[in-house]
């Protein structure tokens, strides 16, 4: 929890075991082979440590998975958690806040979301290998392990880069996004 | 961080486990009577940890729990959390002659842990002379990682750390454990010390 990692190497996995509320992010060069993934708790805080909060997670992970050898300009994202378990007390939305938190951090950083798996009420265990392409799969509590359609990734649209000037990125498009 | 999750003294950490170990005593008590076989208790651990160190410290992530929470609300605002395993949930079904996974054996966990945190709430309440009130239980059936985040982030106020107050009530003979967590939201801990006077 709070935890970041990134990996290049073919036969790599990275995990998040144990989703309740918080978030486990990826993102993802598919070209490059590479991804980052962080465990994501809150919404805001203090940035101590970064991976623990979405305003904070998402440019170090962003940093962390370039630095791994991802091109900034290729990188995409998958959503899985910000479940609300318990349907107590004011504060339990904190999954849903959660989420929103990391996609508005996402459209600062310029990074689209091609898969999410977020919401409902069941704990999740999110995977992402790294093989000869990089694939999502997700174990949602009393379900079959399923893998997260990734699609968008392969796509190769050949446009040049993005300038940076545009507020959304639109290169590539959120089309096989799965919610909940 | 929140000023109430700073450090505690020794003494006041004593304290809490034995606030801990007089609710879970009488809980044990209550246990015994429901199904009518002798419970054991170990001593409490009360301990500020990390909020992944609390997480590590309950189990594998991953593990199928199920998870029964009572919120209590007066002077004090807390949590009080159950989690069993499913060898133990079966053993507790077996007791009160429950098919498993059923709506009965589930509203029967839920009254369990109702029937406990009561029993918990109503000493501790008691021992420090605050009025607590236990609100309807809820039952969840998930990863153990899952649902101890969730309810140790509560509102998500950030705290580093977290009290992490746990009791082993243990049916003798069976393999059945059931863990007991006090769970104080924020700023309550500070109020819970200041009651006891320590």
């Amino acid at each position: 929890m709070g935890a970041l990692a990134t990996g290049w190497r073919p036969g790599s996995v990275l995990c998040c075991v144990g989703l309740g509320s918080c978030i486990g992010l990826a993102l993802v060069d598919q070209d490059a082979g590479v991804a980052g993934v962080a465990h994501i708790v809150m919404p805001a805080g203090d940035g101590d440590p970064p991976a623990h909060f979405a305003h904070t997670a998402v440019p170090v992970l962003a940093g962390r998975t370039v630095a791994a050898g991802a091109r900034r300009e290729d990188l995409v994202a998958i959503l899985v958690g910000g479940a609300q378990m318990f349907t107590f007390g004011s504060g339990q939305q904190i999954g849903a806040r959660n989420e929103q938190a990391v996609r508005e951090a996402l459209v600062q950083a310029h990074i689209p979301v091609v898969a999410a798996d977020t919401g409902g009420q069941s704990g999740r265990t999110f995977r992402v290998r790294i093989d000869d392409r990089v694939t999502a799969s997700v174990r949602t509590t009393g379900q079959a392990e399923k893998q997260l359609s990734l699609d968008q990734l392969v796509k190769q649209t050949g446009t040049t880069s993005d300038s940076g000037a545009s507020a959304v990125p639109n290169r590539r498009q959120t089309t096989s996004e799965m919610v909940n | 961080m929140t000023p109430d999750h700073a450090t505690y003294s020794p003494l006041q950490l004593d304290a809490l486990r034995e606030l801990a170990n007089v609710g879970a005593g009488n809980a044990t008590i209550s246990l015994e009577r429901l199904i009518g076989k002798p419970i054991g208790l170990d001593l409490p651990q009360v301990e500020l940890l990390a909020l992944d160190e609390a997480i590590e410290r309950a189990g594998p992530p991953e593990a199928e729990r199920y998870g029964i929470v009572v919120p209590a609300h007066g002077d004090f605002e807390a949590l009080v959390l159950l989690l069993i395993d499913p060898r133990g949930a079966a053993v507790l079904y077996g007791a009160f002659g429950l098919a498993r996974d059923s709506d009965e054996s589930y509203s029967m966990l839920a009254e369990l842990g109702n029937i406990l945190a009561s029993a918990y709430l109503g000493s501790l309440g008691r021992f420090s002379g605050m009025d607590l009130a236990p609100s309807p239980p809820q039952l969840v059936v998930d990863m153990l990682a899952a649902i101890l985040a969730t309810v140790l982030l509560g509102d998500g106020v950030d705290s580093d750390r977290v009290l992490f107050c746990d009791s082993q009530l243990s049916v003798e003979g069976e393999r059945c454990n059931v863990e007991m967590l006090l769970i104080p939201e924020a700023g309550a801990v500070g109020t819970l010390i200041e009651h006891l006077g320590v």
